[in-house]
């Protein structure tokens, strides 16, 4: 059974909202040959690459389903209590095992020292081995060449998939009578380059993660590679769900107060002003905390923790969204007052169009590219954002898998002698890899995007 | 005389995927002490020139081939330090946009102390007023204190060329000084850069559009086109007999006749009548101040108009002219006065039924570039009246409505399907027109339609204008600050001074023997093809 959690409906709603905004841009010329530029660069493409394959998994990962099992005493079907994504379906191999505790990454031993009592009675202080992975290579006994056989067979694999394709491609296009063999090759080879690297990494880290822990396990014996791919979901929904909340204000607010002015433009000011001087982390904490509270009054309201985690994270976005449309509405509002004298806007003001209809005709198109460009800047500032507040406590649920709560957790677990280091290794490599590419993807839209940059829109 | 300048043979292209020269083959001389005006029209090259002589060029152009000697020594192949001296201390460079080329943020002092010697403070600040004062600013004591945003145009151009002069260079570039200035300033700036040029004995390169202003200010003359020189001779032989075809037709589009003349057939209908239109704007407010202050941008203006008849406002910037057509068009709050046209009082009328009556009275502005939406495409610009004046209108008849009128102001058919931004100045004005066209107007507001084009293209969108009018019997409400070209296309004439008339009448009279001190103050400033 399909299970809809609050974020997930959200979620659902900003890829439907995204493939509109693609729909719509491929009917209007001119966005389209913007988007050309960002296509046209080595950087967008590596980035936009990269970024798809992890909000590929981040949907992998809202789609939430139910068991249905077999009550053997009363003889009927019911739903299990645990909710799982698709994720979790098809990485199931590879964490469904826990470890007692702490292991560093490839280890074949737990990382502290237990007593364990031999057949004679004899007592013995040793690292226990691990009990599902890190004994069972595959291929060789060597550790080395265990992961060189593995690394081999990923490849080999890939090439499998990668045939498969091609030659679906290559019947497609004899079905079209355009006869050419190397018609597939001719896709952009970055593109291909991008993508085969990704498809190989994922076959590798996956057959590896059959046999090790790749990075390790945490204090209560889980597989941190599978924590971090966790992760993602959360970073990603926290980047693109606050956005959402804080776009209708942002855009709407702007515009009045840059296009109406006066009255109206003073009371936005005032509110944004004194939304500004007020210290966000406060104004987060506070909302937290008022949520922690109904939780805690209410616990029949929630079927199980997965939603009182997932309210939380939803709330935490609201929140988030909440506070961060002061910068981009005040954007806006300075670009409208702008338009507003351009000779455009006034002489459709001499046809006698009404406000709604300039503001939707005239003034929203020509600050889009504002809007988009603060999108794409803001959202690796978020997933930093999330992390920083987790950090603190006042982020994500502690239940939810999230790079903040991971890193909350190190610092425990940095002062330990020896010193545990693969989680905060972990969480720092995924949320720098996203943010880096986030980051990389956000220059190539602003070029493309601004109009000082680029010649079409003088 | 002996050759202060020299450009021989060059070649410069910007770095692009199709390499295409900017420049090809450029040669020209100046002696010392002599003024050479560079005349073409926008994307000739004219600036291109003069940033290559100062070595002032953008990182993505190339000088591919030729030599500019100056002094006896090659300026492109000198060192980068070397070639800094020469700007300090021969080589001087004044720009269009005074506002722009001033440092908002310092004082005139500190932008003059840049320009001089290192020297004792009272040295320094005796020789900056001197300096001041040698371009005609009589309280330059009081002047060197101020910032530049309390200056006017004309002063700011003045602290301009003071700044290039301080160094006393052998030459001066002048890249379009008085194109953002009005007449009456533009004839001072001229006559103080002709009396320096005798004082301080330095040659300069004068760089302009402007026909007028290079036969009173210039020796020789150096046609450009699409970045070749296309004639290049004496002052004097230039505008007398132009050898190339091309600097005949600029010499024809520069001083421009109508065809026909308005015949009074229709007498005593006017289309439009302002009586003692007052528009005041509040100033701010002091804290204590008991009574309110205002700005009087139009004060007590009457204007009428016949059907069919052209009436134009002249006047500087400032004078309030755009005000008159912003209130008319009800874009500005008008204080008193009452506006009718179609004898219907505009003013008191009220939701639908002004709505209703807006597609008797339209505007066209005055840069084409800001007065099309970028984002829209041209079909769409076009029907955005028709869809709010004309609603009754279905798809069919719109359709047939965007063809006949693209086709009218002279555009393919195809170009509807086009962004604004495909278009040059020229077409984009006809698209404006085309808007306003479609409409079908009795009157027609144009806002300095033609000032922001060049000449030739200024020739072809009056003459379209002026088809339109002959055609449909329109009346047009000319405002321009050139009163050449207001003599030319228009019967009656007001000319306005600090939002007041101080002259009405028809046209010859008015341009033939005035009594008015300020209207002969214009007349006397215009430059005139000698």
């Amino acid at each position: 059974m399909f299970v809809f959690l609050l974020t997930d409906i959200f979620f659902y709603i900003i890829i439907f909202s995204i493939g509109l905004y693609i729909f719509y841009v491929r009917k209007t010329k001119d966005i389209l040959e913007t988007w050309k530029h960002v296509f046209k660069s080595r950087t967008g493409i590596i980035s936009i690459v990269v970024l798809s394959f992890f909000l590929l998994i981040a949907i992998l990962d809202s789609i939430h389903i139910k068991e249905k099992i077999y009550n053997e005493q009363t003889e009927s079907f019911s739903y299990e209590s645990e909710i799982k994504s698709v994720l979790d379906i098809i990485l199931l191999p590879t964490y469904k095992n826990y470890e007692k505790s702490y292991s560093s990454p490839f280890s074949s031993n737990l990382y502290s020292k237990e007593t364990i009592i031999l057949e004679n009675n004899i007592e013995r202080r040793v690292y226990p081995k691990l009990l599902y992975k890190g004994n069972h290579n595959k291929y060789a006994s060597d550790n080395t060449v265990n992961i060189l056989l593995t690394f081999i067979i990923s490849l080999l694999k890939y090439f499998f998939v990668f045939l498969i394709f091609y030659l679906f491609f290559y019947f497609r296009i004899i079905f079209k009578r355009k006869n050419n063999i190397f018609t597939p090759f001719k896709l952009n080879k970055v593109f291909l380059m991008t993508l085969s690297i990704i498809v190989i990494l994922s076959i590798f880290l996956y057959e590896l993660s059959l046999q090790y822990y790749v990075l390790g396990t945490d204090k209560v014996g889980v597989d941190v590679l599978y924590k971090s791919i966790k992760s993602i979901r959360t970073g990603i929904l926290i980047g693109t769900l606050t956005t959402i909340v804080m776009l209708p204000f942002a855009i709407f607010l702007g515009i009045f107060a840059g296009y109406i002015g006066g009255f109206v433009d003073d009371v936005i000011q005032y509110i944004y002003t004194t939304l500004n001087s007020i210290p966000s982390v406060l104004l987060i904490a506070s909302a937290i905390l008022m949520l922690q509270v109904y939780m805690a009054n209410n616990p029949l309201n929630f079927e199980n923790i997965y939603e009182r985690a997932d309210l939380r994270l939803f709330f935490l976005c609201m929140i988030l969204g909440l506070t961060s449309w002061t910068g981009l509405c005040r954007l806006l509002r300075g670009e409208s007052m702008k338009l507003r004298e351009v000779e455009y806007v006034q002489a459709s003001k001499t046809f006698g169009l009404n406000r709604f209809s300039i503001i939707v005709r005239h003034i929203m198109p020509n600050i889009m590219h504002i809007v988009i460009i603060t999108i794409v800047l803001d959202f690796s500032a978020l997933v930093l954002a999330e992390a920083v507040l987790s950090y603190v406590n006042i982020g994500v649920d502690p239940t939810t898998y999230s790079w903040g709560n991971m890193i909350n957790a190190a610092r425990l677990e940095m002062s330990k002698e020896p010193i545990v280091w693969w989680s905060l290794f972990s969480a720092f490599t995924f949320m720098f890899i996203l943010v880096l590419f986030a980051n990389l993807f956000s220059d190539v839209v602003r070029d493309a995007f601004d109009p000082r940059s680029n010649k079409n829109y003088e | 005389m002996s050759k202060l300048l020299e450009v021989k043979n060059l070649y410069l292209s910007i770095e692009s995927e199709n390499e295409n020269k900017i420049l090809k083959d450029i040669n020209f001389s100046i002696n010392s002490s002599e003024i050479l005006s560079l005349i073409g029209e926008s994307g000739s090259g004219k600036s291109l020139t003069a940033l290559s002589i100062i070595r002032l060029l953008e990182k993505n152009c190339r000088i591919k081939k030729g030599k500019i000697i100056f002094n006896d020594t090659d300026l492109l192949s000198l060192e980068e330090q070397n070639m800094r001296l020469i700007r300090k201390n021969d080589i001087s460079m004044i720009f269009q946009e005074p506002m722009r080329s001033l440092n908002p943020v310092m004082s005139i002092y500190d932008q003059l102390l840049e320009a001089h010697e290192k020297d004792s403070r009272k040295k320094i600040k005796r020789k900056i007023i001197e300096n001041l004062i040698s371009v005609g600013i009589d309280d330059a004591s009081r002047v060197i204190d101020l910032f530049p945003h309390q200056l006017s145009g004309g002063m700011k151009q003045r602290v301009m060329i003071a700044m290039a002069i301080a160094c006393k260079p052998k030459l001066l570039i002048a890249d379009e000084p008085t194109t953002s200035l009005d007449v009456t300033i533009q004839k001072q700036v001229l006559d103080l850069l002709l009396e320096l040029r005798n004082e301080l004995n330095m040659s300069i390169l004068f760089i302009t559009h402007d026909l007028a202003v290079a036969s009173q200010i210039s020796d020789n003359i150096v046609v450009m086109k699409e970045g070749m020189v296309v004639e290049n001779s004496e002052s004097k032989k230039f505008f007398e007999n132009p050898k190339s075809l091309y600097s005949k037709t600029l010499l024809a589009s520069s001083s421009y006749n109508r065809k026909n003349n308005f015949t009074n057939s229709l007498k005593n209908n006017s289309v439009l009548k302002v009586n003692n239109l007052k528009v005041y704007f509040k100033e701010k407010k002091s804290f204590i101040a008991r009574n309110q202050d205002y700005k009087k941008a139009v004060d007590d203006i009457s204007i009428s108009i016949d059907a069919g008849a052209t009436h134009a406002i002249v006047g500087e910037s400032g004078s309030g002219k755009t005000t008159i057509a912003k209130a008319i068009m009800g874009l500005t709050e008008v204080t008193d006065g009452d506006i009718r046209i179609l004898d219907k009082d505009i003013l008191k009328m009220e939701g639908k039924e002004k709505l209703n009556f807006r597609k008797n009275y339209q505007m066209i502005f005055q840069d084409p570039f800001s007065s099309l939406n970028p984002r829209m495409r041209v079909g769409s610009i076009i029907k955005e009246g028709l869809s709010f004046l004309k609603p009754y209108m279905n798809t069919e008849e719109t359709n047939e409505c965007l063809k006949n009128v693209i086709e009218n102001v002279g555009l393919e058919e195809s170009s509807l399907y086009k962004y604004p931004h495909q278009f040059s100045g020229g077409q984009r004005q006809r698209i404006a027109i085309a808007r306003v066209l479609v409409l079908d107007p009795k009157l027609l507001i144009c806002d300095e339609p033609t000032s922001s084009l060049d000449v030739t293209v200024q020739k072809q969108v009056l003459d379209l204008l002026n088809e339109i009018q002959t055609k449909n019997q329109i009346s047009y409400l000319f405002i321009s600050h050139d009163i050449n070209l207001v003599a030319s296309i228009s019967d009656t004439l007001s000319v306005m001074y600090q939002g007041k008339i101080v002259e009405s009448g028809k046209t010859s009279d008015i341009i033939n023997n005035t009594s008015n001190d300020y209207t002969k103050k214009l007349l006397s400033s215009v430059p005139q093809i000698l």
